[in-house]
């Protein structure tokens, strides 16, 4: 039974008033409904006391009336006899006088009224009208016997017969003398009188009793009651108590009382579980001895601020030789008087604050190298830069990259590369001072911020980097070099970000790499601008490509002994809204350090083919027309080369053998891995039937074995080679050893950029193949090649007659 | 019970053997039953004779004023009974060695119930209340001879 409280033997109680409990709860909410209750009952019970105690007292009284009047009546009924008595004696009496009292008195009795005065020294009193069945006849017979003692008295006293006289009050027998009658009547009135006196009494006496049984059962009930409930409630509070103590008890989290003058007043058990010492020991001073010396004279002034300090608040608590984090909400109850002092509701956050340092820590450091990671980097720089305003001081970043690093992760796998970066990292935090921040921002990229330094320092950390980058490192029974190219930007422009030195430094560090490596580079503005004209140019390139900004022209290839246009090679241009026609010398080198060298690759290689189909189904093209299409390194080593080819083919419904490609001699001379996919991919595209050549042949570094591992079709010969050929130098004699090398692998050679009809004689002396140049044509829009391929009259500049079919063939 | 039911009769058989006047003992299922019905101003017994032994004498006051009965065995004729001075009420004392038993003070609308053993004889009821008597509040009652 949750209603009632378990310390009271709910046995004791009636089934009903349990039932009432279990349903209602009194006691569940506020005291304040019991106390309310409480009084309520005592007011009903002392209002009913009082009426009570009041209609007993208005009973008691007229009880006292009416004996008196009853008692004055029998007093009445003797004095009439005796009157009648003494006139009939001839003495002085008044026996009319007492007989209208006597009636009076009678009649007051029975129906109320007021009874006369008897004597002078009784007052007229004032009676009820006789209550109950009893008392009316008692007082109906008596008055009835009033009257026969008055007839027969004056029947007496005029001297009649009483014989005659008609008795009322049911006499059975009556003395046949007047006197004796006169005396039995006044006797019997007297009597009767007497008797109805005592009958009010005992009926008085009774209701009074009842009255009286009736106050003390309420007194009792009242008592009871207001007893029963106090037990109740007090009861209830315990239980309330008991049951907010074992919440707190059993609470995780600990309660504090701090009281006004500082010290602890109540901690609760659960400090037991938190930190070791029992709740006895942290109250009073104890509490301030636990607190960690930090947070000691903030938590102790709060008896003083209140709630003024932030809530939640955190302080730490002595566990034995370790500290407790915990979070504390604040309720300054120092006004209650229950309470007096600030209370501290604290939670345990141990594991949570070290959730979270470790969380932070994971959020802005490296977890391989331990270093800081880019998020800290920024923050760490824009404090160094804000410090550094303030401070006068200058900060430098130093953006180092590793040289050789992609080699290392590619040759000895991750593992060993995971391993260099951790041991460059260490050499990294050896270098720097404790101030300093060294950052791992991605892959085989590092960067250290530099405080409170100048130009010179960081040139010596820049220099110290590079060289013990330098230094070999030995894993796996290895020694690996690896280098360094390490940009340097000092924080001494006026305006400069956080934002403006981290791309300073890079821009120097790229410098470094591509002056050669393994060393510094300081950022100066110019190098700023070039790589400003880069981005800027890279930008575009990718919004031309989605304008459309990019067409193909096409410049002729002419068989050298019959000045036949065997073919094309297709020569991208860019239609550029804000640079005008943009050759692909200005922007290739752009985007092959973008993806869109891809795309625009792709692009060539679609619209010539579509371009030569179209050609092809006008019935324009020779036998062996072939359209050349220039492939870059990255297009080879990206992958998928083979796959778009098949695309752009299939779309144009182009022969595959109509299409060319040519490589520079870079695309093949990567490293291994790059080599043979390479390998591959150009396998590929050759079994296809599609024509290979290499472009800018001899101004490489090839060897030339790769062109016995290539399936190559043509040399193309640089047009430095061409340049001067006529004079029968040393361009002469490369350009005629290449002619020579082609023929003797069974390859064609294609001479570029002839200029003057003496260069052609020249070639056509060395036997060389094929042609081009602005001798013949400069790279042309599509529409004036078709117009070339339609007029077979056309002669072009500097051959005159004999023909001789080359040797490139389908 | 039956103990204390022995005890009596012990008793009652000493005092009969002691004394001529020792009443014999009461047998339960051989009492005869009187009715004395108490009026203002009339004292009626039903049946008016009865035979001699124990008596149940069931008082009960009809009137609505107060009364009392008492039986006296008497020879005097019917209301001639000694009375005192006031001439109002019988001379109880005069008549202590006759007087049987009495209810005194039968309230109106009470009643109460007697049990007496009555020798064979005449036996005046009356009502002596301050001139009930002289009101009319006596008759005989005869005790037969069984």
């Amino acid at each position: 039974m949750t209603g009632v409280p378990r310390v009271l033997p709910s046995a004791i109680l009636p089934g009903w008033l349990r039932g009432w409990l279990r349903d209602h709860q009194p006691f569940r909410g506020q005291g304040r409904r019991t106390v309310a209750f409480l009084l309520v009952i005592f007011a009903v019970t002392s209002v009913a006391s009082v009426g009570l105690s009041a209609l007993a007292t208005v009973r008691a009284q007229h009880r006292a009336a009416v004996i008196e009047v009853a008692a004055r009546q029998r007093t009445l009924a003797e004095r009439y006899m005796n009157d009648v008595l003494l006139r009939l004696g001839g003495q002085q009496s008044d026996p009319e006088g007492t007989g209208r009292l006597l009636v009076l008195s009678g009649k007051a009795l029975l129906d109320g009224g007021t009874a006369p005065a008897v004597d002078g020294d009784d007052d007229e009193t004032t009676v009820p009208a006789a209550q109950g069945a009893t008392v009316r006849r008692q007082l109906e017979r008596a008055l009835h016997l009033i009257r026969d003692l008055t007839a027969t008295g004056e029947a007496l006293l005029q001297h009649r017969s009483v014989a005659g006289l008609k008795l009322t009050a049911d006499e059975h027998s009556v003395p046949a003398d007047p006197e004796a009658r006169l005396r039995v009547l006044g006797t019997l009135t007297s009597n009767v009188s007497l008797n109805a006196a005592r009958t009010i009494a005992t009926d008085a006496d009774r209701q009074l009793a009842t009255l009286v049984r009736l106050q003390v059962l309420l007194g009792a009930f009242g008592l009871f009651g207001s007893l029963l409930l106090a037990w109740l409630l007090i009861a209830a509070i315990r239980r309330q108590t008991a049951h907010f103590r074992s919440l707190v008890h059993a609470s995780t989290d600990l309660v504090v009382i701090l009281g006004a003058d500082g010290k602890c007043r109540y901690v609760s058990p659960s400090v037991t579980r938190m930190v070791g010492p029992d709740a006895g020991a942290l109250t009073g001073s104890g509490f301030g001895s636990q607190l960690h010396p930090d947070d000691r004279s903030r938590l102790l002034a709060l008896t003083s601020t209140g709630a003024a300090e932030a809530s939640p608040l955190r302080f730490r608590l002595r566990a034995g030789v370790d500290w407790r984090e915990l979070e504390a909400t604040v309720t300054d109850l120092r006004t209650d008087r229950h309470v007096q002092g600030i209370v501290l509701n604290s939670r345990d956050v141990t594991e949570r604050v070290a959730l979270e340092e470790q969380l932070n820590h994971l959020a802005f450091h490296d977890s391989l190298t331990g270093l800081a990671n880019r998020a800290l980097f920024r923050d760490r720089l824009d404090h160094a830069l804000a410090r550094a305003a303030r401070g006068g001081q200058t900060v430098a970043v130093l953006m180092t990259d590793l040289d050789e690093f992609k080699q290392v992760n590619d040759t000895l796998g991750h593992n060993l590369g995971d391993q260099l970066l951790t041991t460059i990292a260490d050499r990294l935090a050896i270098i720097t001072r404790s101030g300093d921040t060294v950052a791992r921002l991605g892959g085989d990229e590092f960067a250290i911020i530099l405080e409170d330094t100048d130009e010179g320092m960081a040139r010596v950390v820049a220099q110290r980097i590079v060289t013990e980058t330098a230094l070999p490192v030995r894993l796996a029974n290895r020694e690996l070099v690896v280098g360094a190219s390490v940009g340097v930007a000092m924080a001494n422009l006026p305006g400069a970000s956080g934002e403006d030195l981290i791309r300073h430094a890079d821009v120097a560090m790229y410098a470094a790499k591509h002056s050669g490596r393994n060393r510094f580079e300081m950022f100066h503005p110019e190098l700023a601008r070039q790589a400003g004209d880069l981005l800027g140019l890279q930008h575009e390139i990718q919004v031309g490509l989605q304008r459309g900004e990019f067409v193909m022209y096409y410049q002729p290839e002419l068989s050298l002994s019959s000045g036949t246009m065997l073919g094309v090679e297709a020569l991208m241009r860019w239609m550029s809204p804000t640079r005008g026609m943009v050759g692909p010398m200005a922007f290739i080198p752009a985007a092959e350090s973008t993806a869109a060298i891809v795309s625009l690759g792709e692009f060539a290689l679609v619209s010539a083919c579509a371009q030569t189909a179209q050609w092809l189904a006008q019935g324009l093209l020779p036998d062996t027309f072939t359209t050349w299409v220039n492939v870059s390194a990255k297009q080879l080593t990206a992958g998928g080369i083979r796959h778009t080819v098949e695309a752009a083919l299939n779309a144009a419904g182009l022969p595959a053998w109509r299409l060319g490609v040519e490589l520079t001699e870079t695309s093949l001379v990567a490293d291994d891995a790059d080599f043979e996919h390479a390998c591959h991919e150009l396998d590929a595209l050759h079994d296809m039937g599609i024509h290979i050549a290499i472009d800018d042949f001899g101004t490489g570094f090839s060897s030339l074995s790769h062109l016995t591992r290539f399936p190559v079709d043509a040399l193309k010969i640089d047009r430095s080679f061409v340049a001067g050929i006529e004079h029968h130098g040393k361009n002469a004699v490369i350009a005629g050893n290449i002619i020579n090398l082609a023929h003797a692998l069974g390859l064609v050679a294609i001479a570029e950029g002839i200029e003057t009809p003496e260069q052609l004689a020249e070639l056509q002396r060395l036997d060389c193949d094929m042609a081009q140049g602005f001798l013949f044509a400069h790279p042309t829009p599509p529409r004036d090649i078709t117009a070339l391929l339609a007029t077979p009259s056309w002669n072009p500049p500097g051959f005159r007659q004999g023909r001789r079919r080359p040797r490139l063939a389908g | 019970m039956r103990a204390r039911g022995a005890g009596i009769l012990l008793s009652l058989g000493v005092l009969v053997a002691g004394s001529s006047c020792a009443m014999p003992a009461a047998p339960r299922d051989a009492t005869t039953t009187v009715k004395v019905s108490l009026e203002d101003f009339r004292l009626v017994v039903t049946p008016a004779r009865v035979p001699a032994g124990w008596v149940s004498v069931s008082v009960s006051n009809r009137g609505p004023d107060t009364h009392e009965m008492i039986i006296v065995r008497t020879t005097a004729a019917e209301g001639d009974l000694a009375l005192r001075s006031d001439g109002m009420t019988v001379d109880e004392d005069a008549l202590a060695s006759q007087k049987v038993d009495s209810a005194d003070t039968v309230l109106s609308g009470t009643g109460r119930t007697l049990r007496m053993h009555l020798a064979p004889g005449r036996y005046e009821v009356f009502c002596n209340m301050a001139g009930h008597y002289r009101t009319g509040m006596h008759t005989f009652l005869v005790v037969v001879a069984p």
